[in-house]
């Protein structure tokens, strides 16, 4: 192609018209095709096996593109808080970034430094990508559906796996994902990725600790591990249970930025202080596979949260709407509502993340072991005496233990008036050993 | 039966012996093979054709990958490699536990042993890499005792297990429920209350331990206390 003709393509797709019209030749077809077969694979929809797989394939491919349109998104909103236009040269408002970023991926050479060792740093992306996705079979994207043709009375489940340990294979599986950045940063060969990796070390271990606490005492309030339980749970009690463990609802969410790498605790991919960390070496689609990752991490750890704290596919809090619905286009509906709600929580982890500067190093393990983790423990101690007196499914009670561990927490917080955050300390020489 | 189960062991034995790092390299290599083949050899009169069970693939599968994991983690000459072959091994013993229908305790394993204690390894082997392999990564310490021991131990269960009596089956009602968060749960806050308890204790002295040789002291500086 000539420059020429490149130039009038990329003109032409910047008018929202043509963007249109492209999107209309690319889905309609499909959208027919799947009309039109809708009989050949209508028994398959109602099959409690091959159904699940359905929605496991539909939600892959969903979670793939939401991450290139993530990107998107994230670039739009740094645009936006550093008041400039972001993305804005490929198709209209930039909207065709994520294929110009893919194509780039996939075009650019793929590097592989000499003394790098070669099978880890190749295990590596591979590992943070795959652990990233496989935490996805355990959410109850849109509850029991049924469907017209089916005998009455039965449903079929839009969940993947219905795990008796639901939450349990979250954590397990995510605590497999400090391994994709530790030997990444190990097999770079580079003293700037190790440290990337060993600060990722560091503080996914810290963080986790807090992250089980606060799991602990949603999972006393609910009585279960099940997701898709605790989700109905909330739908047909309308209590959300963020209205019951505020405070619990918010070390999860900082732990989840935590577990993601994300800022304020990007610490191991600092660029200011280590290059990139443990991505420095990586180029080309390896270092896509990181990214991707991230995002995937991003988006199953949000939908946990929601799942656990904002009532999973229940639309509106305070009523028991849809919660018995299980007709399809409430489904559909269901569907909808929770990935809006991810949409709109991812938002708010991009927004934090022009909003907080980075910590310190010592700063982000003070605020694990020396503020999370107590409150941690301190709430779970609560919730389990209040579960001792019968009080866990009664939501004022939750809120009013809440409320008195804050106000508790703030006193004891006023009078040691150290701020949460530290001031760099002086550290005296020291030798090592027991004292 | 046990006849050829000692076989089995002791071919394993042998190719373990070779294998392990230490030896010639031609020797390794032949270990390595005899290994191979009892470790498949073992499978097959363990199951397949002799005790068709439902399932007896996805357990060959994974016995496989943790029988080869295991091999590895002290063959290999390497510690960092060492090191992700054991969480290699932990996922594939998950596997079988939630095959068992032991969910709890599969997510249990994977989230103490690959999630933390692995990790950690991982993590002290990096720093500690040295700049050529140390002597004790390149040649085992006793390995014909290790490997005689491993098979007095694999063989006198085998035949045990051979010898006794088979089990009357679990009513098929009865299985899902035990290996349940639920089920785990109550045994070891009634039964084995005491137990859970003493192990919490200890976790808890071990912990009061590591702070104790971790802390650091202050370290006095002469040339300061000379002036006072």
């Amino acid at each position: 192609m000539t420059n020429q003709t490149i130039q009038r393509v990329e003109g032409a797709l910047r008018n929202p018209l043509v963007l249109v019209g492209v999107g209309a030749v690319l889905t309609v077809p499909a959208a027919l095709v799947l009309v039109l077969a809708f009989p050949l694979y209508r028994g398959l929809l109602s099959d409690p096996f091959w159904f699940p797989l359905l929605v496991m394939a539909a939600v892959l491919f969903l979670i793939l593109n939401a991450t290139a349109v993530c990107i998107l998104a994230e670039r739009k909103i740094a645009g936006f808080t550093q008041d400039r236009y972001g993305p804005n040269r490929v198709g209209f408002w930039g909207l065709l970034q994520p294929v110009a970023d893919g194509l780039k991926f996939l075009l650019k050479e793929d590097i592989i430094p000499r003394r790098v060792d070669k099978p880890l740093f190749l295990l590596a992306p591979c590992l943070a990508l795959i652990v990233s996705l496989v935490g996805f079979a355990v959410i109850p994207w849109a509850g029991e559906v049924h469907w017209p043709w089916m005998e009455a009375g039965t449903t079929v489940s839009t969940q993947v796996a219905r795990l008796d340990i639901g939450i349990l294979y979250v954590i397990a599986v995510g605590s497999l994902g400090v391994y994709g950045l530790v030997l990444a940063g190990y097999a770079s060969n580079n003293k700037y990725s190790f440290y990337g990796g060993l600060r990722a070390t560091a503080q996914m271990i810290s963080y986790e600790l807090p992250l089980g606490l606060a799991l602990l005492c949603v999972l006393l309030t609910t009585g279960t591990l099940r997701l898709e339980e605790i989700v109905n749970q909330q739908a047909h009690s309308g209590v959300w249970y963020v209205f019951v463990h505020p405070l619990a609802f918010l070390l999860i969410v900082i732990c989840l930025f935590a577990e993601t790498n994300r800022a304020p605790f990007d610490l191991p991919e600092a660029e200011q202080e280590l290059v990139g960390g443990y991505h420095t070496e990586y180029s080309a689609m390896k270092f896509a596979l990181f990214f991707l990752a991230e995002y995937a991490h991003m988006i199953t750890g949000s939908a946990v949260a929601i799942a656990l704290f904002l009532g999973g596919w229940a639309p509106l809090p305070f009523t028991s709407w849809l919660a018995d619905n299980t007709a399809w286009w409430a489904m559909l509906l269901k569907f909808g509502v929770y990935l809006l709600k991810v949409a709109l929580f991812i938002g708010v982890m991009m927004w934090v993340r022009w909003t907080i500067p980075r910590f310190r190093f010592d700063q982000l393990m003070r605020l694990a072991w020396r503020s999370l983790v107590p409150l941690g423990l301190l709430l779970m101690a609560a919730v389990a005496v209040l579960t001792l007196f019968g009080g866990q499914r009664v939501w004022w009670a939750g809120l009013g233990v809440n409320v008195l561990v804050l106000l508790g927490v703030l006193w004891w917080a006023a009078r040691s008036k150290q701020p949460m955050t530290g001031r760099q300390e002086d550290l005296p020489p020291v030798e090592f050993g027991a004292m | 039966m046990a006849g050829l189960l000692t076989i089995i062991l002791a071919l394993g034995a042998v190719g373990l012996f070779l294998a392990l790092p230490g030896g010639q390299a031609r020797a390794v290599r032949a270990g390595q093979i005899g290994l191979a083949a009892s470790g498949v050899g073992l499978l097959a009169a363990t199951l397949g054709w002799l005790f068709p069970w439902p399932g007896a693939n996805f357990f060959a599968g994974c016995a496989l990958v943790a029988l080869f994991a295991a091999v590895r983690v002290i063959t290999h000459p390497r510690p960092v490699y060492s090191a992700l072959y054991f969480v290699l091994l932990i996922l594939a013993a998950a596997a079988l536990l939630v095959q068992m229908q032991a969910e709890f305790l599969a997510a249990a394993l994977v989230i103490v042993y690959a999630g933390a204690i692995l990790v950690t390894y991982v993590f002290v082997i990096m720093l500690a890499q040295q700049a050529r392999p140390l002597v004790h990564d390149i040649r085992s310490h006793e390995p014909l005792l290790g490997c005689l021991a491993g098979f007095l131990l694999l063989w006198s269960i085998a035949v045990r297990l051979f010898a006794a009596p088979v089990p009357p089956a679990v009513p098929a009602a009865d299985l899902p429920a035990a290996g349940t968060v639920a089920a785990v749960g109550t045994s070891l806050l009634t039964t084995y209350v005491i137990a859970m308890q003493l192990a919490g204790l200890l976790l808890l002295a071990a912990l009061v331990g590591a702070i104790a040789i971790a802390r650091r002291r202050p370290l006095r500086d002469p040339l300061l206390e000379g002036e006072e």
